[in-house]
C-alpha cells in the first residue's frame, strides 16, 4: 500500500508535502535513539513525539511516513522541516492503540 | 584475497545518556556517555561541574556480516542534521552541492570539549555513511555523514542533533536550549 491510499483509508491528515511511496511495516516509538537502531526503510513511524528532531531521525532511517497520534498539536517548525525533506508527516486524532488495530486490519503489521 | 564489500549491522547497542555538564566558573561545557542518568554536582580543580541536560541516547558499534570486522563508534556523541543555518558553512555548502543527487548531509559529533583526538576519522565516517545507506532505499535518496569540524561556527549552528531530550519528564517538551 502507498501513503496516499493509507491517508484515504484511515482519514489521516497530511501536514507536509511528500512523494508517495510504498509502505512496509510499522515502527512504534517516541524515541529518536530507538528509531536510529530499529526503524526500517519504508516503515510507518507512529509516535506522539512532535519535536522537530523527529524529522531528521525519520529521514536518517528512511521511514515512509511519520504519523502523530492522539490529536497532538504539531509545531510549525516540525512541519517546515518535514516539508523541506519531503517526509510525509501525518496526524490523526486516534490514539496509537486504535490506529495500530486499523493498520493490522489493513494487513500492515510490524516488520 | 578479494576485498570485502562490507554489509554493516549495528552491534553492541546500549541505551544510556549523553550527559551535558557546565562549569559555573569557566563556563566550559563537556559531555560524556553514562549508563544511568545522574544530576550530581561536583568540584574538580577550580571547576564546579553541574549537569545541564541528560539526553537519552544510543551507543553502538558496527560489524560486517560477511567478514566480521568490527568498528567502534562509542566515541560518537550524535548526528546533527544540517538545517542550512549559516551561509558559507562547509556543511551547508556540501548540502547544497549534493541536494540535486538527493543526498542529505549529517555532521557527526564526538563528545565535548572538541579536540583533534575526539574527531571521528574520515574512514570511520565513511563506514557510518555506508551503514545508514545500506538501511535505505538508495534509489530514492542517500545520506552522507561529515565531520562536525566542517561547521563554520559550532556555537552559532542551529542544526538539529538527533537525540532524546526531556524524555524522562512528564512535562511537555520544553524548547531546547542551545547546546554549546
Ligand atoms: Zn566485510
Ligand atoms: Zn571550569
Amino acid at each position: 500500500m502507498k501513503i496516499q491510499e493509507l491517508i484515504q483509508n484511515l482519514g489521516l491528515k497530511p501536514l507536509s508535502r511528500f512523494e508517495d511511496r510504498d509502505i512496509s511495516g510499522v515502527f512504534i516509538s517516541d524515541m529518536m535513539s530507538d528509531a536510529m537502531a530499529n526503524a526500517k526503510s519504508g516503515n510507518l513511524w507512529i509516535t506522539v513525539q512532535t519535536h522537530k528532531s523527529i524529522i531528521p531521525a525519520a529521514n536518517l532511517v528512511d521511514v515512509a511516513a511519520v504519523i502523530i497520534t492522539s490529536g497532538k498539536t504539531v509545531p510549525q517548525d516540525t512541519v517546515e522541516l518535514a516539508d523541506r525533506h519531503a517526509i510525509a508527516l501525518l496526524s490523526t486524532d486516534q490514539p496509537t492503540f486504535d490506529l495500530i488495530g486499523k493498520l493490522y486490519g489493513l494487513g500492515i503489521a510490524t516488520s | 584475497m578479494t576485498q570485502c564489500q562490507h554489509a554493516w549491522k549495528m552491534t553492541n547497542a546500549q541505551y544510556g545518556f549523553t550527559v551535558f555538564e557546565r562549569c559555573s566558573h569557566c563556563h566550559g561545557v563537556r559531555t560524556y556517555y553514562a549508563a544511568q542518568d545522574t544530576w550530581d554536582e561536583y568540584r574538580e580543580g577550580g571547576c564546579t561541574w553541574s549537569i545541564v541536560e541528560n539526553a537519552q541516547t544510543l551507543r553502538f558499534d558496527l560489524e560486517c556480516e560477511k567478514c566480521q570486522q568490527q568498528v567502534d563508534f562509542k566515541d560518537l556523541m550524535g548526528l546533527m542534521y544540517c538545517t542550512s543555518c549559516m551561509e558559507d558553512c562547509e556543511v551547508e555548502c556540501a548540502q547544497k552541492a549534493l541536494a540535486p543527487q538527493k543526498t542529505w548531509i549529517l555532521a557527526a559529533f564526538g563528545f565535548l570539549p572538541h579536540a583533534p583526538e575526539t574527531e571521528i576519522s574520515a574512514a570511520r565516517l565513511e563506514i557510518l555513511t555506508d551503514y545508514f545507506n545500506q538501511r535505505r532505499d538508495t534509489s530514492r535518496s542517500r545520506v552522507k555523514i561529515l565531520p562536525f569540524s566542517l561547521i563554520k561556527q559550532v556555537s552559532l549552528c542551529h542544526g538539529e542533533l538527533i537525540h532524546d531530550i526531556g524524555m524522562l519528564s512528564p512535562e511537555p517538551f520544553p524548547e531546547r536550549k542551545p547546546l554549546f
